[in-house]
């Protein structure tokens, strides 16, 4: 999968990059709005990253051009603007997903599996690590092709955690990302606890390993090692 | 007291005592003058009885003469050059007399002549005089009242006006708030200074939100660069137990500086009247929204959520910021609550009120709503939550009252 990054911002965007990369991305960048217009222009990508504020333009233009060129490609607009009014002209402009600085790498992440997912037309839209299958038209989890039955919270932690496999994520990426932006600055993420035990105990019932590891307490890591 | 009172008051006394001066004067004068004329008359007599003397009585003939107003007698002593005229007391009604006096000599016998004249006049000139002076100062009195209320009904017209702009300006407003022209120099000066002031005032004010509004926006990029190392590094397998905790400490702070310039923003965007509402919305349906949302936490700290829903109480309120303000107030009841504590949520067509049990100690009411007062008494308090709900409500017509007592702390909102 190959994502275009453009962002002005040199440290936040090899901060992007180191993360991606790692999940298997090939990522490409532009740092201005002349740069991203040639890149666009040249190359198919699968999904963009476009900042709003850049120098020479608006990332806003960089969508329209995108849509006006009919390209497949995902989008996800990177703001440093949150109201409503931002998120709404993003969104009608084209773009697939809204995102607002600060952000967790983690939540990136899964936003762009998002996007690529509902992007790709015909193929089985089907995230799976080892024995464990998401179904993500259908939220049907399967454990060795055999059904689990999960809540809404313990459905989407685990997506997350899917999608995120091998990364160190905190109680409050995953408090935001599961139970939305109100609970990422609440006293204590301890309610996290025990809906990842609940989790933890369906899945190792209906015989998958032992994939979720705490991290010093401090949040999790879905991993086979 | 009113500045045209004061005038007045002024004005009054000084006209007091110049009348009281120019009646003296005026009296003095005519006092004179009446002496004058009298001293005339009284010697014009005196010639002609020295005439009629000198005439008719023969020589070694003595004549007297005794009426009370005038006495001629022969008297044994040497005769006076000149008369001598003085006022005499004693008349009727306590008046004095004007008296000459002389003792003359005719055929070598000296006669004393003793001849007065009542004063009635002058007492009457004194009376007059008086009666018209207070004529003068009653008019006065009455002209004055009568231009003052002419002159505070026209020519301080341009200040009360002024006066009532003042008053009706508030930030917000302040770019349309124009002092007129008018046609008097002292009020131009004051409204030239004013218009001046407002604008003044206006741009500092402007600069200071953008300041807020930029300085908030420009600060979200640097947020995510930190925000996003501090995850790498976590990513780190071989990392030490107490590094991964620094890291976890700074990374909550980085948060909390996230959405403390989040709050800071919504704060000047509120100020700017960024959310304009365009209709109606029951606070019923959000409250729902947020108990649903923050069931996780309510759960977590064993709390009994009680509603009473009667009406439901409806704002003109941006969606965004009726998020808010029951966000805000939900989130401080259960962050302020105890395990095991309750939240009563009482919404009836007029009020809206949430309630929750606290171990706090009661805040002063005036420094619950600034920003920052209640900072430091939570970690995760940001200290701008009830300075948004405030500014929400003050902008929207609507009041807030805060009690604290017997460790329930309650607010209420009502419309103005």
């Amino acid at each position: 999968m190959k994502l275009l990054i453009v962002e002005d911002e040199k440290a936040l965007r090899e901060s992007m990059i180191q993360y991606l990369e790692y999940q298997g991305y090939l990522c490409e960048t532009a740092d201005n709005f002349p740069a991203a217009m040639e890149k666009i222009r040249q190359f198919n990508y699968d999904c963009i990253l476009v900042d709003i504020g850049l120098p020479n333009g608006s990332g806003l233009d960089i969508v329209k051009a995108l849509k006006d060129m009919e390209s497949k490609a995902g989008i996800i607009i990177i703001s440093a603007k949150n109201s409503l009014e931002d998120k709404l002209t993003g969104l009608e402009s084209g773009s697939d997903d809204y995102l607002t600085k600060p952000f967790h790498l983690s939540e990136l992440n899964a936003r762009i599996n998002a996007v690529l997912r509902r992007r790709t037309f015909g193929g089985e839209k089907v995230i799976s690590f080892n024995e464990i299958k998401l179904n993500t038209d259908a939220q049907i989890i399967t454990v060795n092709d055999k059904a689990v039955a999960l809540t809404e919270k313990e459905y989407r932690l685990l997506e997350y955690f899917i999608v995120n496999q091998r990364r160190v994520l905190t109680k409050p990426a995953i408090a935001s990302h599961v139970w939305g932006d109100e609970y990422e600055y609440v006293d204590n993420h301890d309610f996290i606890y025990t809906h990842i035990r609940n989790l933890r105990k369906k899945l190792l019932d209906a015989g998958s390993g032992d994939y979720i590891k705490t991290v010093h307490g401090s949040g999790y890591r879905f991993t086979d090692n | 007291m009113r500045l045209l009172t004061k005038t007045t008051l002024y004005f009054l006394s000084a006209m007091t005592i110049l009348l009281m001066v120019a009646g003296y004067i005026i009296f003095r004068r005519f006092s004179t003058e009446l002496d004058n004329r009298s001293d005339k008359e009284l010697l014009q007599e005196e010639a002609a009885w020295i005439a009629y003397l000198q005439s008719e009585v023969a020589g070694g003939i003595t004549f007297s003469l005794r009426t009370p107003e005038i006495s001629i007698y022969p008297v044994d002593a040497p005769p006076n050059d000149y008369a001598s005229i003085t006022d005499v007391k004693g008349g009727p009604n306590g008046l004095s007399y004007r008296q000459l006096s002389q003792v003359v000599s005719i055929y070598d016998i000296s006669y004393q002549f003793n001849i007065r004249k009542s004063q009635a006049q002058k007492a009457a000139l004194v009376a007059s005089t008086t009666k018209i002076l207070l004529l003068i100062f009653v008019g006065l009195l009455i002209a004055t009242l009568l231009f003052n209320w002419l002159i505070s009904r026209n020519l301080w017209n341009p200040f009360y006006r002024a006066l009532q702009t003042i008053r009706e300006t508030n930030l917000q407003s302040m770019q349309g708030t124009h002092f007129e022209e008018t046609d008097t120099k002292e009020f131009n000066e004051l409204n030239a200074a004013l218009n001046a002031m407002t604008k003044k005032i206006h741009s500092d004010f402007v600069n200071m939100k953008e300041f807020t509004e930029n300085a908030a926006h420009e600060m979200q990029t640097p947020l995510s660069v930190m925000q996003s190392k501090l995850e790498l590094l976590l990513q780190n397998e071989n990392l030490p137990e107490e590094d991964v905790q620094l890291i976890l400490d700074a990374s909550t702070a980085l948060q909390r500086l996230s959405k403390l310039n989040q709050g800071l923003l919504l704060l000047a965007k509120i100020e700017n009247d960024q959310y304009k509402a365009t209709e109606s919305l029951g606070l019923k349906a959000v409250t729902e929204k947020y108990l649903g949302l923050f069931s996780e936490l309510v759960q977590d700290k064993h709390l009994k959520i009680n509603t009473h829903f009667e009406n439901d109480f409806l704002v003109r309120l941006h969606p965004l910021l009726a998020d808010s303000l029951v966000s805000n107030l939900l989130e401080n009841a259960i962050r302020y609550n105890y395990e095991g504590g309750s939240i009563d949520i009482r919404i009836t067509g007029k009020s809206y009120a949430i309630s929750n049990t606290s171990l706090q100690s009661p805040i002063p009411g005036e420094k619950l709503f600034k920003r920052f007062a209640a900072s430091g008494r939570e970690a995760s308090s940001n200290g701008l939550g009830l300075a948004i709900v405030k500014k929400i409500v003050d902008m929207h017509g609507l009041a807030i009252r805060y009690a604290a007592q017997q460790g329930v702390t309650s607010f209420e909102i009502t419309r103005l």
